[in-house]
């Protein structure tokens, strides 16, 4: 918002950079299975922000995220691929992303017209009729064992493990190129997303969810830029549909169901609500930690072997209840999520290292953010 | 950067009649706020005053008469084109949103700025460059209205009437030649009031805007205003100069009760 201190931009920058280096070095030395979880949670990341501008910003409950998601996956499916116009990739690609904004332009009149929980359910009827088309209609979408995803091409260089490619020593899969194409869409995520929320449009949605009529007094459209904070957010969202197909080299219906925008939900909540860096933490975190504790539960004490039945709980089952307990925690002892906490104990560690802090003043931390207001006092 | 060095246009209110399922809260309500004056809007609770600021500011759209600003015909307009034509308003609880004050006096500024979602999301140099202008002047009436101290400060730290003078600030950050302040000193302490006061008489000497305030404070409503409009269950019952309005016997009557139901309740 106001200029930094020269010396604070510095050591920002620095940061930056240093995170940069680290995410473009760890394919050389990380397996498959670790990059894919970075894949997935880079998507999840760029749908998270998405929803988190619609719902953590502009205060519109949205359920129906899973519906923009699979509108994306699809979409460049559909429009790369055969049966369908097989277009060269990556003009499907960004075809794509604009089909997901057309869905949301085309649902914002309702988005104008709802509020709060309504909203939700309103949105909880796209995932639903897009299940069923997602199902139903063959010729597009391949029914109930969904289409293969046809690999990326940009300037002849193919996201896929078609061609050979070593570098340094370290041959060059599919996880590997994927790596660094996710890893620039994110940073475009980021770029924009900031961008939009420190500018003028993102003061505009804070006020539409803090109150409409303070907004409307100050002059915001209120109507369009309810109906502009849905296009936006069905924008990254079928931005991360096409990174999700991309990574899962094949689309089922099945996956783009309630769930999957409840786990968005998730997302933005335990990240935070408001902020790019909240969502994107809120993402790896339920992306990651599922993956993970499948992997390493049987090693926890009283996980059974995968494959074994005598009553013991198995890894799956593990992995399900740390996550669930995991999310609790964090909700109670973070009730303004990741970002929240890491934002409180940086205020403490400089509170410590200047001079010694009276009680009380050192964290300034906002109350938590209700994600939706259903509600607003009247003037 | 909008500069309205010429006088204010006249704010002129007609005949407007508000009702809300059979209760009549406004009953052809008109008066005229010279351009550039101090135009006290006083009345018992429930007379219609915050009403009338509705209607002022778009909020609710009356049955029948017209509120014109200049040539312009506000009646039917949506509250955020009535801001855009420099008409400015605060709240009678106070409406900030959650940020800085920056942030709160920057939405302010919307209606004059232009990025939009495409040009802000690029961070094109014209965007910055609107932000950065746009956050200069933020800065010159932060300062103008004292708040300059708490510029960077989340408005949820701030006290009570620091709040309220935020929303004073982010009402003038609109550039109006109409500024409609609901109860501005509600809630303030005495030295409170004294720097709010001190602050409308410098805005208005400053930006030569007219001002239509509502105010219980009757000390203060007196000290302040060039005319006064007094109305009582939506209707206009009296109207003048503060000493003309508070010898009015009809006044007297609203506010206080007639001899007779004195008697009565004795």
């Amino acid at each position: 918002m106001s200029e930094r201190l020269p010396r604070a931009r510095a050591i920002r920058l620095g940061w930056t950079l240093a995170a940069v280096a680290v995410l473009c070095a760890l394919p050389f030395y990380l397996d498959a299975f670790w990059l894919r979880i970075g894949l997935f949670s880079m998507a999840a990341a760029v749908g998270a922000v998405g929803l988190g501008l619609l719902s953590g910003t502009a205060g519109q409950l949205s359920l129906g995220h899973a519906f923009f998601l699979a509108m994306g996956a699809y979409g460049y499916v559909w429009l790369a691929g055969e049966p369908g116009p097989g277009l060269p990739t990556a003009v499907a690609a960004v075809l794509a992303v604009l089909l997901a904004g057309a869905a949301g332009g085309i649902f914002s009149p309702v988005a104008g017209r709802v509020r709060g929980i309504y909203l939700g359910v309103a949105t909880l009827a796209l995932v639903f009729l897009g299940h069923h088309v997602l199902l139903t209609a063959d010729s597009v979408t391949g029914g109930f064992n969904g289409r293969s995803v046809p690999p990326l091409e940009l300037g002849g260089f193919s996201f896929s493990t078609d061609s050979e490619l070593t570098l340094l020593g370290v041959p060059f899969g599919a996880e590997e190129r994927l790596w660094y194409l996710g890893l620039a869409l994110f940073a475009v995520t980021w770029f924009t997303a900031r961008g939009l929320l420190h500018g003028r449009p993102g003061r505009a949605l804070v006020a539409l969810r803090d109150s409409e009529t303070a907004a409307a007094v100050m002059g915001v459209n209120v109507s369009r830029y309810r109906s502009a904070a849905f296009v936006v957010s069905s924008m990254y969202a079928g931005l991360a549909g096409v990174m999700l197909a991309l990574s899962f080299r094949r689309v089922v219906p099945d996956y783009f169901g309630l769930v999957l925008s409840v786990d968005y939900l998730a997302m933005i909540v335990i990240g935070g609500l408001g902020s790019v860096a909240g969502a994107t933490a809120g993402a790896v975190f339920v992306t990651a930690l599922p993956l993970l504790m499948t992997r390493y539960a049987d090693q926890l004490p009283l996980v059974a072997a995968p494959g074994t039945t005598d009553g013991t709980v198995g890894p799956t089952e593990a992995a399900r209840y740390l996550y669930g307990a995991a999310i609790v925690l964090i909700l109670l002892f973070a009730p303004d999520g990741l970002h929240g906490l890491v934002r409180r104990l940086r205020a403490r560690l400089r509170g410590r290292r200047a001079a010694p802090p009276p009680a009380g003043t050192t964290s300034p931390s906002r109350p938590p953010t209700s994600a939706v207001r259903a509600k607003e006092p009247t003037p | 950067m909008t500069d309205r060095t010429t006088a204010p246009p006249e704010l002129a209110v007609t005949d407007v009649t508000v009702r809300f399922a059979g209760l009549t809260a406004l009953d052809a309500v008109s008066f005229t706020v010279t351009p550039g004056s101090v135009h006290a809007l006083i009345g018992p609770n429930g007379a219609g005053k915050s009403t009338c600021f509705n209607v002022l500011s778009g909020l609710c759209r009356p049955a029948a008469g017209t509120v014109r600003l200049g040539d312009a015909d506000l009646t039917r307009l949506a509250p955020h084109r009535i801001a855009a034509l420099g008409v400015a308003r605060t709240f009678q609880n106070i409406v900030t949103t959650q940020g800085t004050v920056a942030d709160n006096l920057m939405l302010g500024r919307h209606a004059l700025s232009r990025s939009g979602f495409a040009a802000s999301a690029l961070r094109l140099p014209q965007a910055r460059r609107e932000q950065r202008e746009h956050l200069d002047r933020a800065r010159e009436i932060a300062e103008l209205t004292g708040l300059a101290q708490h510029f960077d400060h989340p408005v949820a730290l701030l006290s009570y009437g620091d709040r309220k003078r935020v929303e004073f600030a982010r009402a003038l950050c609109l550039e109006p030649s109409v500024l409609l302040l609901d109860e501005p000193v509600a809630g303030m302490n005495a030295a409170e009031r004294a720097r709010t006061v001190e602050v409308v008489h410098t805005v208005r000497a400053e930006l030569g805007l007219s001002v239509v305030l509502v105010e219980h404070d009757m000390g203060l409503v007196m000290r302040l205003a060039d005319e006064v409009t007094v109305l009582d269950f939506g209707r206009r019952i009296a109207h003048g100069t503060p000493d003309e309005v508070r010898s009015d016997p009809e006044v007297l009557r609203a506010y206080l009760g007639t001899g007779a139901e004195q008697e009565d309740a004795a």
